[in-house]
C-alpha cells in the first residue's frame, strides 16, 4: 500500500525526487529489502542500514516530520550492523549466541503479514464504499425516543464537549466563587428529575432555567450520570439518523423500577 | 402457511428491516418456523434473485441477514448517497486489521507491531465505530484492551470473525516460498491469547451479540 502513494519534493526543482509515504519504520525498511530484491531472513545488514539513514535524511530535506521510531530503528539497526561485525563471544550465555538479526526479522514478518491482513480487508466489498443496505427509513422519521440505541462513550463526552463549549458564552467563566457540590448531590438532583417520569433530556440536567449551571455542576452531573449508569438506576440513550450514526440529544431513562428503588441504598454503602 | 408464502414473508423482512437482522428474529414471526428454514428460503431467494440477475442480493453480516446491492453498481450508487463514500487510511487499515487478528490486544501491543504510535488513529476507528473498548487486562497498570465492533463486521461484510481470511502463512518477502524459523517462532507467539477482564459495559451497543465473545480466527 505505501508505494502507492508518494510525495513529490519541489515541484519548482529541476529533478524532482520522488519518496512514498511509509506507515513507519517497519514499512520503510520493507520497502528496502524489497528494493535490494533479498530475503527478509537474509538482510544485508549493512547495505540496508545505510540505504534506511539516506532515506531519513531525503525525507528530512523533503521536510517530511521524521518521527522518533525512526530513529529508534536507526539506532537498532545500526547496533545489529556492529554485532554482526564482532565474532561471536566465547563466553557468552548461550541465548545471546543467535543472529543479532533475528528479533528484527521476526517483527518484520510480522508486520508484512499484518500489511497483508490491510490488503484483503480493503479488497473486500465495504459497506458504505461498494455496497450499500436497502434503504427504508420508513413512512415518516420515527420520533428519536423511539428509536434508541445505547449511548457509547464517545457520544457521550461529546454531548458534555458541547454544552461545555456553550457554556462558555455565559459569560459565567470570570466567576470565582468557589461552589461545593458533590457527585452524590447531583445524583440526587438525576433521580429527582426522574421522578413521575421515565426520561429526560442530558441537556436539561445541566440548565437552570434558560442559564446553563456552573462549570462544576456539569462535571459533578457528568460523573453522576455515570455513576448512577453504573449502578443500574439509569441508562443513557440517543438517537440515530436516517444513516445509522448516534445523533441528537442525549436521553437519561430510569431503569425498571425494582432496580431503581434500591440505588439509594447502594449509594450512600459508596459514599 | 405455505413454503412460497414464508418465503416472501422473510424477503419481506429483510428488507424492511433497518439492520441486519438474525434468522432467529426471522423465524419468530412466522408459526412453525426455525431458524435452519429461514436460511434455506434465504438461499432460495439469493437463487432467484441471481437467475432473475436482480441488482442486490441478501447478505450474511454480523450474524443477520441484510438485502444489499451488487458490487458492480457502486460508481452509480454513490453518486446519489448524501455522505461521502467510505474511506481509511492505510494506518487505519493496519490498525483494524491488527485488533481484528490479535483482539483483544492493547495499544502498546498494536504499536509494537506496527512500530508507530498508534493514538490518533485508534482514536478514529473508535470515533468511527469500527472498534470498541473491550474492558482492561488484569497486568499492572490494566491497560485497556480493544476489539472490532459490530459495526466492523457489517462494514467488512463479514457474518463473523471467524469469517475473516487467515493472515497468510509465513512468506518471506522476494516471493520466496521457504517457511523459516524465526517466521515460526512469532506464531508461536501469537498463540497466546491474553486474558481480559469482565468487560466494561460503558461501550453501550457496540458490545451487543455474540460479537465480543467470538474467538479471534485461527492465524495461520
Amino acid at each position: 500500500m505505501s508505494a502507492g502513494s508518494e510525495v513529490f519534493a519541489g515541484a519548482s526543482s529541476p529533478y524532482g525526487v520522488s519518496l512514498p509515504i511509509f506507515e513507519g519504520p517497519l514499512d520503510l525498511l520493507l520497502h528496502l529489502i524489497r528494493s535490494n530484491e533479498v530475503d527478509v531472513t537474509e538482510i544485508p545488514i549493512a547495505v540496508v542500514a545505510d540505504q534506511y539513514v539516506q532515506t531519513l535524511e531525503l525525507m528530512r530535506d523533503l521536510h517530511l516530520d521524521v518521527a522518533g521510531e525512526y530513529l529508534v530503528m536507526a539506532a537498532t539497526l545500526a547496533w545489529i550492523k556492529s554485532r554482526m561485525l564482532l565474532p561471536p563471544d566465547p563466553s557468552s550465555i548461550s541465548d545471546e549466541q543467535g543472529d543479532p538479526r533475528a528479533e528484527l526479522v521476526a517483527r518484520l514478518l510480522e508486520y508484512q503479514r499484518f500489511k497483508e491482513a490491510a490488503a484483503e480487508l480493503a479488497e473486500r466489498p465495504w459497506l458504505g464504499r461498494d455496497v450499500y443496505p436497502a434503504h427504508t427509513p420508513g413512512p415518516e422519521p420515527e420520533p428519536e425516543a423511539e428509536r434508541e440505541i445505547e449511548v457509547g462513550l464517545f457520544q457521550l463526552v461529546d454531548a458534555m464537549r458541547r454544552v461545555l463549549a456553550q457554556a462558555g458564552h455565559t459569560g459565567a467563566a470570570h466567576e470565582v466563587e468557589v461552589e461545593t457540590v458533590t457527585v452524590r448531590e447531583r445524583m440526587l438532583v438525576v433521580m429527582e428529575a426522574l421522578r413521575g417520569r421515565e426520561a429526560c433530556q442530558f441537556e436539561e440536567l445541566v440548565r437552570e432555567g434558560d442559564l446553563w449551571t456552573s462549570r462544576p455542576i456539569f462535571v459533578a452531573t457528568f460523573l453522576a450520570l455515570l455513576e448512577l449508569t453504573r449502578l443500574e438506576a439509569i441508562g443513557l440513550y440517543q438517537g440515530i439518523d436516517d444513516l445509522g450514526t448516534p445523533s441528537g440529544p442525549i436521553h437519561v431513562r430510569r431503569r425498571q423500577v425494582d432496580a431503581a428503588e434500591d440505588w439509594l441504598e447502594r449509594v450512600s454503602e459508596l459514599m | 402457511m405455505e413454503r412460497e408464502q414464508q418465503r416472501r414473508v422473510v424477503e419481506a423482512v429483510i428488507l424492511a428491516s433497518p439492520e441486519p437482522i438474525a434468522p432467529a428474529r426471522i423465524a419468530a414471526v412466522m408459526p412453525r418456523c426455525n431458524p435452519s428454514q429461514v436460511r434455506a428460503l434465504v438461499k432460495e431467494l439469493n437463487d432467484e434473485y441471481s437467475e432473475a440477475r436482480r441488482a442486490f442480493e441478501i447478505w450474511e453480516v454480523a450474524g443477520g441477514y441484510q438485502m444489499r446491492s451488487l458490487p458492480e453498481f457502486s460508481p452509480w450508487l454513490k453518486q446519489v448517497q448524501k455522505t461521502r463514500p467510505l474511506r481509511l487510511s492505510a494506518a487505519a487499515l493496519e490498525t483494524v486489521a491488527v485488533v481484528a487478528y490479535r483482539q483483544p490486544v492493547t495499544r502498546a501491543e498494536i504499536e509494537h507491531i506496527r512500530g508507530v504510535d498508534c493514538g490518533a488513529v485508534l482514536k478514529s476507528l473508535l470515533e468511527r465505530q469500527l472498534v470498541r473498548i473491550a474492558g482492561h487486562r488484569e497486568v499492572p497498570g490494566r491497560p485497556i484492551v480493544y476489539a472490532t465492533s459490530r459495526r466492523f463486521l457489517e462494514v467488512f461484510g463479514l457474518s463473523k470473525l471467524g469469517e475473516l481470511p487467515s493472515l497468510r502463512a509465513i512468506e518471506a518477502l522476494g516471493e520466496s516460498e521457504d517457511e523459516s524459523a524465526p517466521g515460526e517462532a512469532v506464531s508461536e507467539e501469537s498463540l497466546d491469547a491474553p486474558e481480559v477482564a469482565a468487560e466494561s459495559d460503558a461501550d453501550g451497543a457496540a458490545t451487543e451479540g455474540e460479537v465480543g465473545e467470538e474467538p479471534a480466527p485461527n492465524i495461520h
